[in-house]
């Protein structure tokens, strides 16, 4: 007996919206950095299940680079988070101010 | 048996991707050099390598495009890849941008922070540029999207000195992202409802079947809408914009402000127009919404902005709602209007922001509208170069400015899109409302007299020039915070100007160029 | 076509100049005035010479330039000159030498002004003189285009030195008069762009050719409702240039807030860049919604001269007055369109060049006057005539042309669209008569106030009186225009200059022309007829074949009477 892959969408859905729904309403710049993990995490349950039901593997493939590019991502945002925070020493979004208009 | 399965795996057509390789590779080799000498790379020398490779990546897109007009446009890679004339329009004019920065941000840096890392990273970024626009695979795209994304998160967060850097790039780094999530969201969608993510393989899906329930892919379209948003910047997945153009280093700025929409718009034209052409009466209304906002929010917030750097960034924002009435219109010749559009646009910004750089200063902090005021005595050829490529992009005629406006507008208005020609040219009309007005500031008299004035509003200001006889001092001081005109800097305007006079007056070869290269669509 | 190149010149000739002083560098100011004096005097001879070699009998477009610019979007640089822009290019090129002739052109604006006249006087008059000239290119380009998108580009490009001409030389509120002429027009170009744009693909999805030209596009058909729609949008652009009336409200303060040079600029040469784009454009490319809608235009032109001429009673600033009158006068003008017929099309024709000689001449004196006095408030003023007997002469002679008075030119025009409107739309022709007796009333009046009545009166508002500091601090540098006043001294003396000779030869040509088109207007006419006859048929078979083919589609009035003007037409002079 197997789980219906529209469950596996629903769920890759519904992590999308939490994904979402984060990113708008938290403050903490790491808490966003985390949805946005979870909104690619979404997509890559999407894909997976796609790829099951249209028995393709194309789409498991791309997973991979999602991954990757996941990754790469980490590096790069977290060094830029820890080199202002290292002199802002606080991770809330409210505190970047200097620049509005 | 090794051979046999080294005959298994699919032929690379490097030549396909020469120009990408080109920029990857030296990048990648610029990388090695400077881990194992010894001694710091001097900035002059990265200069001159990353116009050397771009040099050569130009060439190589220039040898792609002879190809192409005597051969037909095919696909490479597992057909991942489309070499047809847009992708390499849209190539060559990378090329050109990474010359051009390399030019300006040789001026910049000057052996300071980051004079190796820029180096790298633009052409990095380029290549994903390049990628994207060459992509016929919705994940080439985002990888493409990636790889240019990423390289500009690092360039906006360079400069070291000034706090607002960094908070630019988390800015940048967390909406790039968000959009980045949303865009592959939107690809999974479509995957799942068309079985691939081949351009062509969904073009064919989509022209062979007719979907009755056809939610998800909708679903699909309107989230890649949203990525493409994001990173061309359109009303209202514009907020990062003046942000992350205000606080970045000024030549990562101009670079973005250039490369971004030029990639951004590349796929996002060869997305919707070859491959969701059968929908587009379904998409066209969302982009004409998007259009409308795009234009006039613009155009009304760059009204109101203090600060030379956020006012050209929505401007930036008004031109891609020029950009993007060429997508409305959904036709060959909008297509080509787009494209010469993005061609002029990215001479004209960069020349601007290199403007914008040289006032700027060492520090790069003069960048209130204040600064400019009463530039044209200290400095008239500056003065004058920018006045020129803000009436430019304020679409004067003789200009190339005028002439991207008229091409996306004709377009539009072949597509009977006659209300939102005319919404286009009201926000052209408030557009060149703004940048006058850093125009009479020019040419206004240095402050120090401002107190003089009968009113402090800027647009009040009084132009005639002199009345200022005893500003000597003040006007010294600001001379010196400026940024001296180098041989780099003065070759960069002389090519933006050039560019922009010469293909105002005479526009037809660049036209032709346009129109042949979606003529080669795939 | 030896002749061809001609036209070429002319346009380029003036922007090759502004090119040169713009960046020709630390020359002395006396040099670019020069430079620019000489340049448009050549572009002047030429246009004689273009006058001179027209043939006068045909009415089609002569010296025909056609060479594609942008094959892709069938634009052409195609340039032509006929009866009716023949002399639009010769008043562009009379009046500019006067604007860049001597120091009358560029005023000083206040006393503050007169010590950073030393200092960078050189700046300001190079750019003075570069704008100028380049507004003198974009003008003839405008003339001379019969590709749409050429005539777009010029007419768009008159804007830019026009607002820095206002906003850099002008009077105290200069910025918000130049802002205020930019938002206008520009809005109104917005349309006509989109306009030019959807005839083109109209016609292109007609004939499959994608074109631009004028003459090409005269043969597109459109719906009734398309027609009047396009119509409209060019007649916004144009409306607002010219001005016509509930579109003018940028024009007195652009023309008050000006330099003399920008006043004369813009009421003599960019007025009629509004009312030629009607002629041309809207009569040649929508003749039947011309038809239709004329008995708006002509409403919105009666009330425009009705209400011009009243608004203008009203004005303390001489400027605004001459403003409001002009406003009047272009409603003359859009009357003698709309009545479509030869007579009254002539007719204003005509009265678009009298109306640029008068215009500049009072501008110019107006200019004159504000150069000694620094004011041009009527109620300022007050027994002129006694101190400037030659002043008070052609400022006479100016102002009768400018009310009409028979003999001199600005009556010709006028009588003949009367007398061409009387003939098919008879109230308005009544109801537009009665606009020339208020002009009589209100410039006798103004004219009354400043050239006669009590010098003590005036005396006390000290404009022009020897006693305070700015004609000392005058006296002291040497360019300023009070300085040439040799009485700078502070005591209580009349230092009211008459006209130096300068001046003199500036206003020369103007009253010249005055006189002589008002004596003998034939040579004139004779050009401008078979061009105006050629295009009022144009219109009226138009209509007749549209009422022939639908037939029910028009209403009666109109029916009855446009086929009696071709006997009306025909007859000419």
């Amino acid at each position: 007996m197997s789980i219906p892959g529209s469950w596996y969408l629903t769920l890759a859905a519904l992590l999308f919206s939490i994904g979402v729904v984060g990113i708008l309403v938290r403050r903490n710049v790491l808490i966003m950095f985390m949805c946005i993990e979870l909104m690619l995490n979404a997509a890559n349950l999407t894909l997976v299940t796609y790829a099951r039901m249209l028995n393709d593997i194309g789409g498991q493939v791309l997973v991979f680079f999602v991954l990757v590019v996941a990754a790469a991502e980490v590096v790069v945002g977290l060094g830029v988070i820890v080199s202002i925070f290292r002199r802002a020493k606080s991770t809330t979004a409210d505190d970047l101010h200097i620049l509005k208009g | 048996m090794m051979l046999a399965v080294l005959a298994k795996l699919p032929i690379i057509s490097w030549p396909a991707i020469l120009p990408e390789t080109i920029f990857i590779g030296g990048a990648l080799l610029l990388l090695a050099v400077s881990a194992l000498s010894n001694k710091k790379l001097s900035s002059g020398f990265c200069a001159v390598y990353t116009i050397l490779i771009s040099v050569a990546a130009l060439g190589s897109s220039m040898y792609l495009w002879d190809k192409l007009s005597s051969h037909s446009s095919y696909v490479a890679m597992s057909s991942s890849i489309a070499v047809d004339g847009f992708g390499v329009f849209v190539a060559i004019l990378v090329c050109s941008i990474t010359v051009l920065i390399a030019l300006a941000g040789e001026g910049f840096f000057r052996d300071s922070w980051g004079s190796l890392e820029f180096f790298v990273l633009i052409m990095l970024s380029s290549s994903g540029a390049i990628l994207m626009a060459m992509a016929n695979d919705l994940i080439v795209v985002f990888l493409g999207l990636e790889i240019m994304s990423i390289s500009l998160y690092v360039m906006t967060a360079m400069d070291p000195s000034r706090t607002s850097s960094g908070e630019a790039a988390i800015k940048y780094f967390l909406l790039g992202g968000f959009s980045s999530a949303i865009f592959i969201y939107g690809i999974a969608l479509i995957y799942g409802s068309t079985g691939s993510t081949n351009l062509a393989n969904i073009a064919t899906f989509l022209a062979d079947n007719v979907l009755v329930q056809n939610g998800v892919l909708l679903c699909g379209i309107a989230f890649l809408i949203v990525g493409f948003a994001f990173k061309v910047a359109l009303v209202p997945f514009h907020m990062w914009t003046p942000d992350v153009y205000q606080g970045a280093p000024t030549p990562a700025t101009s670079f973005m402000a250039a490369l971004a929409k030029a990639g951004g718009f590349a796929a996002f034209l060869r997305v919707f127009f070859s491959t969701f052409g059968t929908l587009r009466s379904d998409w066209r209304p969302i982009i004409w919404v998007l259009a409308v906002l795009t234009l006039l929010i613009g155009v009304l917030l760059a009204l109101v902005q203090q600060n030379i750097k956020r006012m050209l960034a929505y401007s930036s924002i008004s031109h891609a709602g020029f950009v993007l009435l060429g997508l409305q219109a959904a036709s060959a010749i909008g297509v080509a209007g787009s494209l010469y559009y993005l061609f002029t646009y990215s001479f004209l910004v960069i020349g601007s922001f290199t403007v914008v750089m040289l006032v700027a200063g060492e520090k790069d902090t003069n960048h209130s509208l204040d600064s400019y005021k009463g530039l044209a005595r200290r400095r008239p050829w500056l003065a004058g170069v920018f006045t020129l490529l803000l009436l430019a992009q304020a679409g004067v005629p003789f200009t190339t400015g005028f002439m991207a406006k008229l091409y996306v507008l004709s377009a539009l208005i072949s597509a009977h899109g006659y209300a939102l020609a005319v919404i286009a040219m009201i926000g052209a009309a408030i557009a060149v409302f703004f940048y006058l007005r850093v125009v009479v500031l020019m040419y206004s008299p240095a402050p120090g007299f401002a107190a003089n004035d009968e009113t402090g509003a800027a647009l009040d200001t009084d132009t005639g020039i002199g009345e200022s006889i005893e500003v000597g001092d003040e006007a010294a001081t600001i001379q010196s915070s400026g940024m001296s005109l180098t041989r780099s800097t003065a070759l960069v305007l002389a090519i933006t100007v050039g560019i922009t006079v010469a293909f105002g007056i005479n526009p037809a070869p660049l036209i032709e160029f346009a129109r042949h290269a979606t003529l080669l669509f795939h | 076509m030896g002749n061809s190149v001609y036209l070429e010149v002319l346009i380029i000739l003036p922007a090759f100049g502004a090119l040169v002083v713009a960046l020709c560098g630390n020359v002395r100011e006396y040099v670019v005035r020069q430079i620019g004096f000489v340049i448009s005097m050549l572009v002047l001879a030429l246009a004689v010479v273009i006058t001179v070699r027209f043939h006068a009998t045909k009415a089609g477009y002569q010296m025909v330039v056609n060479h594609p610019w942008v094959r892709a979007l069938g634009i052409s640089w195609h340039l032509g000159i006929d009866g009716i822009s023949l002399f639009l290019v010769l008043l562009t090129a009379l009046l500019f030498p006067i604007c860049l002739s001597g120091k009358v052109g560029l005023d000083n604006r206040s006393s503050e002004t007169l010590v950073e006249g030393e200092s960078v006087g050189n700046g300001r008059v190079k750019s003075y003189v570069a704008w100028m000239l380049l507004l003198e290119a974009a003008c003839l380009g405008s003339f001379l285009s019969l590709d749409l998108i050429f005539f777009f580009l010029f007419f768009e490009l008159t804007l830019i030195p026009g607002y820095f001409v206002i906003a850099r030389f002008g009077h105290e509120r200069k910025v918000y008069a130049a802002v205020k002429f930019f938002v206008y027009t520009f809005f109104g170009s917005t349309f006509l762009f989109v306009g030019i744009l959807a005839v083109a693909f109209i016609h292109q999805s007609q004939t499959g050719v994608l074109t631009f030209s004028l003459s090409r596009l005269a043969s597109t058909h459109f719906s009734p409702m398309t027609a009047d729609l396009l119509f409209l949008a060019f007649s916004a652009a144009f409306a607002v240039k010219a001005p016509i009336f509930p579109f003018h409200t940028w024009s007195p303060d652009a023309y008050s807030q000006a330099p003399t040079g920008g006043s004369i600029v813009l009421a003599g040469v960019m007025a009629k860049l509004g009312v030629y784009g009607i002629i041309r454009f809207d009569l040649g490319l929508f003749p039947k919604a011309t038809v239709d809608l004329a008995p708006l235009l002509l409403t919105l032109a009666v009330i425009g001269i009705l209400y011009g001429a009243i608004v203008a009673a009203s004005q303390r600033d001489f400027k605004n007055l001459v403003a409001y009158s002009s406003l009047s006068h272009m409603g003359f003008i859009v009357l003698g369109i709309f009545a479509l017929s030869s007579e009254a099309l002539t007719g204003g024709v005509l009265e678009m060049f009298n109306h640029g000689i008068y215009t500049a001449g009072l501008f110019l004196l107006l200019g004159i006057m504000y150069r000694r006095s620094k004011t041009s408030d009527i109620t300022k003023f007050g027994g002129l005539q006694q101190y400037a007997p030659v002043l008070a002469g052609v400022f006479t002679l100016v102002m009768l042309a400018t009310v009409g008075l028979p003999g001199l030119n600005g009556f010709v025009g006028e009588f003949l669209i009367l007398l061409g409107t009387f003939q098919t739309h008879r109230w308005w022709a009544v109801v537009a008569a009665t606009g020339v007796i208020f002009s009589v009333i209100y410039l006798l009046f103004a004219y009354q106030r400043v050239f006669h009545g009590q010098v003590s009166k005036a005396a006390a508002f000290a404009g022009y009186i020897a006693n305070d500091d700015a004609v000392t601090a005058a006296g002291g540098s040497g360019d300023s225009p009070a300085g040439d006043s040799p009485a700078g001294v502070a005591t209580k003396r009349i230092v009211f200059r008459d006209l130096t000779w300068t001046e003199g030869l500036a206003l020369a040509p103007l009253v010249v022309l005055i006189v002589f088109l008002g004596i003998y207007p034939r040579p004139v006419l004779e050009r401008i007829t078979p061009s105006v006859d050629r295009l009022v048929t144009h219109v009226v078979q138009a209509n007749r074949h549209a009422n022939l083919g639908v037939s029910v589609n028009h209403s009666t009035a109109h029916l009855s009477s446009i086929p009696r003007h071709p006997g009306g037409a025909g007859k000419g002079q």
